[in-house]
């Protein structure tokens, strides 16, 4: 009997490492219980079935849309890439994290059987790509400040739809242009103050 | 026991089969490419004439000598916002009629949707227009015909801490560049020929709550621009750019540091680090002088003063200051201890009186302050609006008092925040030698109540409700510079669009409601009207092009409607600028062929 606890939580231990290469570990995380409410965890159950009529838009973005960081390349330029799923009107992943300003390559697949674009914003002008179904394209835009900025599918209503996508920079402004001040509180508890220029 | 193991197995086994994503994306070629939207204008010249090459700063300080062009916000370094150009005039502005339009319509998601609105002075050099836009936006048109030469739209995010609405005021010229500051407070200087960008400089604190709305100055080899942002806590600064390099040359902040003259005037010690004081309209300059009239707004936060008590130098004051260097040669405090977010921003108009060089400016406080621009010293106040009751200037020693400040429980004040002339310029006609000004007639029940600062958020310290009762109209105001009042317009919408006076016996106004008016300057009679179908918040402008003499304005409700034109918030707004001349000037032969016949 003792034997077979010691090989079960060698094996629960085992399981737990493995997993903890994965992102659900993370859930479990006290930082991230901590955060659990109630209403957020009522809301994240019924938006799928609240938008039924149209089978897009606010259950989707939310619980499927997800994240992803781009890659910084050797020749400092971020890539990504970008699935438009079947049936879905939804870009997969719809927020981009960029770790600083700079040029931002996205490599989109559509694998829908219906005509999508992308219209993005970027410095000069935004920029357009038009992805008739089953083709793949690539598209850079030039992003210089943090904050986040959108992008869209401007075919028919499919933004209103679902296809709506954000590109999150994250960084700061540079020294030069920061405030001669010491450092000032800071909303939330868990944003670090901001360093002393 | 061995069905809990399985059970265990199987729940390890599907919750790691979740680690890897399902699907991955079908490796297929690379077939589809990018294009910039403007590339699907096939009609798009993308170029522009070089005009501006040969815009230099001796030419701005004697743009007078060339009134076809409008070379600098406020036309010339003076403020006054008059033109000599009299084709269109009293005997024949009734034949006034739209010879182009611009529009300018948004498309896609853009911040603060509700409150955008053309608000620049257009730029008009020998026939070429430069427009900037909100939401990043600048245009090269040809003056004559409207047609779009260029375009360039730098991306700002969705995030932007924007006070008062998504708007811009305009762009600089010269040296054949075209200078542009973002609302997220990035310089540019655009190649006037193609929209290109020669350089950038990164000059506000966005994470700090700083943004950027002004149009640029030109100041012999230099850039001048100020930040906005003091209803976020932030420490407002004027700064100077090399024309050439982008290189800063000096920065001049509106509240000092500890030690620094006007210090003494914060009784707290850490009130100085997010005191306001930001400088979001352009200033004056004299040449002869030497000297640069740049003024700073409120301070922070707004509506309650308990955390800097003092007079909080050099908010709401006029700084005159030497353009080689940002010192400061002297200033005059508009309203001290400001707890009704009067800024003091609104425009310096430089006039002679008797030999004596001296400077204009009606304030948010509804008072004209007239000031010896050589030394400061106060020449005369005259209270232009006589509903004010947030307090009592005494015109002989510039002392307030009978101060009327927020309560918790709310109190009516008047002017509200929007102050009794918001920011759009008054204007000084050379020809009658008077003085024009907006008046913006609305009360406002202001609170004040402690409120915790944390950088990047807006602190206002307490609020402030405008009622559809407390909105008792506008007006145009003409006085004599000795501070008599010559006639009175009134309309039924606060005014909040800068004036114009021409040489043709004409002040042209719009209202809040998109009716644009020219007004008799002598009589204040209206002599005309057009319905533009959008609210008018901007800086109309007059130039000619082949002889043609044209009035342009940019229209579009927005801006902090709720300060001032809470009933118009249902108001349909657009983006038009309008260009109007004289029916039979005109004669639509500038406008190029669309077609031909087979």
């Amino acid at each position: 009997m003792r034997s077979w606890r010691l090989a079960g939580a060698l094996g629960l231990s085992a399981a737990l490492l493995v997993l903890s290469a994965c992102e659900y570990a993370g859930l479990f995380r006290p930082s991230v219980l901590g955060q659990v409410d109630p209403e957020m965890a009522t809301l994240m159950n019924e938006l799928p079935n609240l938008d039924e009529p149209n089978e897009a838009i606010i259950g989707r973005i939310y619980a499927t849309g997800g994240a992803s960081r781009a890659e910084l390349g050797s020749d400092g330029i971020m890539r990504d890439r970008i699935r438009i799923p079947k049936d879905e009107y939804l870009w997969y992943p719809a927020v981009i994290i960029m770790p600083r300003g700079g040029t931002l390559e996205l490599d989109i697949t559509n694998e829908d059987h219906r005509l999508h674009a992308i219209f993005a914003a970027s410095n000069g002008d935004r920029q357009i790509m038009s992805l008739p179904a089953a083709t793949r394209g690539v598209i850079r835009v030039q992003l210089d400040q943090p904050g986040y900025y959108w992008f869209g599918c401007p075919v028919e209503n499919h933004l209103g739809r679902g296809m709506l996508g954000l590109v999150l920079v994250k960084g700061e402004v540079p020294p030069e242009a920061r405030l001669d001040r010491p450092p000032q509180p800071q909303a939330g508890n868990r944003r670090p103050p901001r360093a002393h220029h | 026991m061995r069905t809990t193991k399985l059970a265990f197995v199987a729940a390890a086994a599907s919750l790691l089969a979740g680690c890897y994503p399902s699907e991955r994306a079908p490796n297929w070629p690379v077939t589809q490419r990018q294009e910039p939207f403007k590339q699907l204008d096939a009609a798009m010249r993308h170029s522009a004439p070089p005009v501006a090459d040969a815009v230099t700063f001796e030419r701005i300080v004697r743009a007078r000598s060339e009134p076809h062009n409008w070379l600098t916000y406020y036309g010339a370094y003076d403020g006054h916002r008059f033109s000599s150009l009299r084709q269109i005039n009293t005997d024949n502005v009734a034949r006034l009629r739209p010879a182009w339009t611009f529009q300018a319509v948004p498309i896609g998601i853009i911040p603060k949707h509700s409150e955008f609105t053309l608000e620049a002075a257009p730029i008009v050099v020998d026939g070429v227009m430069f427009l900037a836009g909100w939401d990043g936006y600048v245009w090269a048109l040809d003056a004559a015909t409207g047609e779009e030469l260029w375009r360039y739209r730098h991306a700002i995010p969705l995030d932007t801490p924007l006070c008062c609405g998504n708007v811009n005021r305009g762009v600089a010229v010269a040296r054949g560049k075209v200078f542009y500051s973002t609302p997220n407070g990035h310089l540019l200087a655009l190649d006037a020929r193609t929209g290109e960008p020669v350089w950038t400089k990164i000059w506000v604190d966005v994470r700090a709550g700083e943004s950027s709305t002004m149009a640029p100055l030109i100041v012999k080899n230099m850039v001048i621009v100020g930040s906005s942002g003091a209803e976020y806590g932030v420490r407002g600064h004027i700064d100077a750019f090399d024309i050439d390099t982008g290189q800063r040359i000096w920065r001049r902040y509106g509240v000092p540091k500890p030690g620094e003259p006007g210090s003494e005037t914060w009784g707290n010690e850490e009130a100085w680090q997010r005191g306001g004081g930001s400088a979001w309209i352009t200033g004056s300059y004299d040449p002869a002088l030497d000297l640069l009239y740049w003024n700073t707004s409120n301070p922070s936060p707004d509506f309650d003063g308990s955390p800097r008590p003092g007079d909080n130098l050099y908010t709401d004051s006029v700084l005159a200051l030497d353009p080689n260097t940002g010192e400061i040669r002297w200033h005059y405090q508009f309203t001290p201890h400001d707890v009704w977010d009067y800024s003091g921003v609104n425009e310096n108009i430089l006039f002679e009186e008797g030999g004596r060089k001296l400077l204009a400016h009606f304030d948010k406080n509804g008072y004209l302050f007239v000031l010896d621009r050589q030394t400061g010293a106060r020449v005369r106040i005259v209270r232009f609006y006589d509903r004010a009751n947030w307090g009592r200037i005494d015109p002989a020693t510039g002392a307030v008092s009978d101060r009327r400040e927020p309560t918790r429980e709310g109190i009516e004040i008047c002017p509200g925040p929007a102050g009794a002339k918001e920011w759009p310029h008054a204007t000084y006609s050379q020809q009658t030698g008077l003085l024009y000004t907006p008046v913006v007639d609305a009360c406002a029940t202001f609170r004040k109540f402690p409120m915790p600062f944390r950088e990047g958020l807006s602190w206002h310290g307490g609020d402030f409700k405008v009622d559809r009762a407390q909105v008792h109209g506008g007006a145009v105001k003409a006085y004599r510079p000795d501070g008599t009042l010559v006639w009175e317009w009134r309309s039924r919408h606060p005014i909040v669009a800068s004036l114009l006076s021409t040489a043709g016996g004409l002040v042209f106004v719009g209202t809040p409601d998109g009716i644009f008016i020219a007004l008799d300057a002598r009589s204040g009679r209206q002599v005309w009207q057009f319905r533009t179908g959008s609210g008018i918040h901007s800086n109309p402008v007059t130039y000619s092009v082949n002889g043609t003499q044209y009035i342009a304005v940019p229209t579009g409700a927005g801006g902090w409607m709720k300060g001032f034109s809470p009933e118009l918030l249902g108001h349909e707004r657009g983006g038009t600028l309008f260009a109007f001349s004289l029916a039979d000037a005109a004669s639509a032969g500038a406008q190029s062929s669309a077609g031909s016949p087979r």
